[in-house]
């Protein structure tokens, strides 16, 4: 990485470049929410980004009482929370769609509690449209998934690079949701295990419940657009603001589908960085 | 102290600058990768430039409850299809919609950020790179606007007709211009917009209305956010430029009470980045990375 900047232009280029430029011209323009790593990636990988697309939904949670002493999912609130990222996800796909984009990447799925009042939050997805270079992929599908809509991917920019690297396309961000109240002890329960080291079976059971119904929702989801597989899949348990004992278990991922039969990356160097980070 | 008219540079910025001239000592705000960074593509460090204005912001425009929101539509923004209670500041009707508070808080990014380049230039600079804006409240409605970075100057027999300006740091700057992207300016976009409360709003936002979107609150959100992106990518293009990349992007929303017992919403939304140009010549970057497996 060492080449001699004068040898490649820089930055006698640059600099005639910036003197060239007159305010006012009409040019067409890009907009992106990728940091300059991912950027660059993206465009090595064969896309040019198009414009930062973003979706938004101002949602009111519903509420839903937990038995006290029973492990349940709280099936309204599932529904809301899913529903409200959904709704944030296809119009953010709708301004992709508009600009004709191939997919969308670096999208990042956030909740903010604002000051409308709790039960209300914002749901919001950010992205980046971005459209291919070379419009035919390997497998001659083309790059929008079964669905006919752009792909979406929470990959970083470097993820992303990697996965088209090796031969595999996103399909589409995959989610599953489930809100779930854990029973609370009953009291003759919790004096019999005073000063034991024991499992509270209960609790193992009601996590394992909550967790298997998120994963098998996204597993689901990435059934409809025939992928292979995930990747990336983050579980997250979010308690947001409903107390220790009902906590929102969120699976998602991206999946993806392959482009071509081998799936092979060049050898990577090993390096031994001098810096901490 | 003399007497300064608000023209140019403050006097004491002025004697920085001749004192910066007589000396050969050159400062930088930069890390140590960052300045290594610019030194790659060809960039020397020249000084640390700063440019600030304190601005007194006492009017505000007449928010009211946007009841009459409609007349919001008129001019402006409209792409996205205004509906009847939503006003950004950009659209603009009277002193509707907070208009003159977005004019001054323009006007204070815009007189720091052109303070810090008349520095710049003054030295001789080229660019300022790893710009930060930040803006402190000094009580009374009082707000101080700071525009912060290195300039440096090219090793080149070209020199640009104005200082470029980045919020990148030096090490970003350097991966850009290798890949044959050059930064150009600073760009931000802001808007604040404010909605009426109507029943509607009322009844989705009660305890009681389950599971709802809340249309209104959607509504002024998203047209606030629209906004502000709208005006990121105008000021973007105005510079000639074929991209941008944004840093960071915030929303605040706060209620406001413009009569008894009744809360209305307004919401600021903000957009900053970096406007790029690209000078190679073929159809994609000559990015040369590497994959390579950090040991740690």
């Amino acid at each position: 990485m060492t080449a001699d900047p004068t040898a490649l232009g820089i930055p006698e280029d640059a600099m005639r470049r910036l003197a060239e430029m007159r305010p006012g011209q009409s040019t067409s323009l890009f907009t992106s929410d990728l940091s300059v790593n991912e950027f660059l990636l993206v465009r090595e990988a064969g896309f040019r980004p198009l414009g930062l697309v973003l979706g938004t939904s101002i949602y009111h949670v519903g509420f839903q009482m937990g038995r006290w002493n029973s492990n349940q999912e709280l099936t309204v609130l599932s529904q809301a929370m899913y529903h409200a990222r959904e709704l944030a996800m296809t119009r953010m796909e709708a301004e992709a769609d508009q600009l004709g984009a191939d997919g969308i990447v670096g999208v990042r799925l956030e909740i903010e509690f604002k000051e409308f009042g709790s039960d209300i939050a914002e749901f919001i997805a950010v992205g980046t449209a971005v459209a291919a270079d070379d419009q035919q992929t390997p497998d001659g599908q083309g790059w929008r998934n079964n669905q006919g809509q752009p792909f979406t991917s929470d990959l970083s920019g470097q993820d992303f690079w990697t996965l088209i690297q090796a031969g595999y396309a996103p399909l589409g961000m995959v989610m599953g949701s489930c809100v779930y109240h854990i029973a609370h002890q009953r009291f003759w329960q919790a004096l019999g295990n005073v000063g034991q080291n024991v499992e509270l079976p209960q609790f193992t059971e009601a996590l394992y419940d909550a967790r298997e119904l998120a994963m098998s929702r996204m597993q689901a989801e990435a059934e409809q657009l025939a992928a292979e597989g995930i990747v990336g899949v983050q579980l997250l348990s979010l308690g947001h603001r409903w107390g220790g004992h009902t906590t929102e278990f969120f699976a998602i991922g991206t999946a993806v589908r392959p482009l071509r039969a081998d799936h092979v990356i060049a050898k990577p160097q090993l390096v031994l960085p001098l810096t901490d980070s | 102290m003399t007497e300064w008219d608000g023209h140019g540079l403050p006097p004491v910025a002025a004697e920085r600058m001749r004192r910066f001239a007589s000396s050969g000592l050159r400062t930088s705000l930069l890390t140590v990768p960052g300045a290594a960074g610019v030194k790659s593509v060809g960039f020397d460090p020249v000084g640390e430039v700063m440019g600030c204005i304190v601005q007194h912001m006492g009017w505000s425009g007449f928010g009211g409850c946007g009841y009459f929101g409609g007349v919001g539509a008129l001019g402006g923004f409209s792409g996205y299809g205004l509906g009847g209670g939503t006003v950004t500041s950009s659209g603009r009707a009277g002193f509707v919609g907070f208009g003159p508070y977005v004019d001054a808080l323009y006007h204070g990014y815009g007189t720091a950020l052109a303070r810090m380049t008349e520095e710049a230039t003054a030295m001789g600079a080229d660019g300022v790179v790893g710009v930060r804006l930040s803006v402190s409240d000094l009580g009374n409605d009082n707000r101080e606007f700071v525009a912060l970075g290195s300039a440096v100057r090219s090793q080149s027999r070209h020199r640009p007709a104005r200082v470029f300006t980045t919020d990148l740091a030096g090490q970003d700057v350097a991966k850009l211009l290798q890949a044959g992207w050059v930064p150009c300016a600073i760009a931000y976009g802001i808007s604040v917009a404010v909605r009426h409360d109507d029943w509607r709003t009322q009844r989705q936002s009660s305890w009681g209305a389950g599971n709802t979107e809340v249309s209104g609150y959607t509504e002024l959100v998203a047209h606030v956010r629209a906004d502000a992106r709208y005006r990121f990518d105008q000021q973007a293009r105005s510079t000639g430029a074929q991209g941008a990349i944004v840093s960071s992007m915030g929303l605040q929303i706060r209620g406001i009470e413009p009569s008894e017992n009744h809360r209305d919403h307004v919401a600021e939304s903000t957009v900053f980045g970096t406007a790029l140009a690209s000078f190679h010549r073929g159809s994609t970057a000559p990015t040369r990375s590497l994959t390579i497996l950090p040991l740690r």
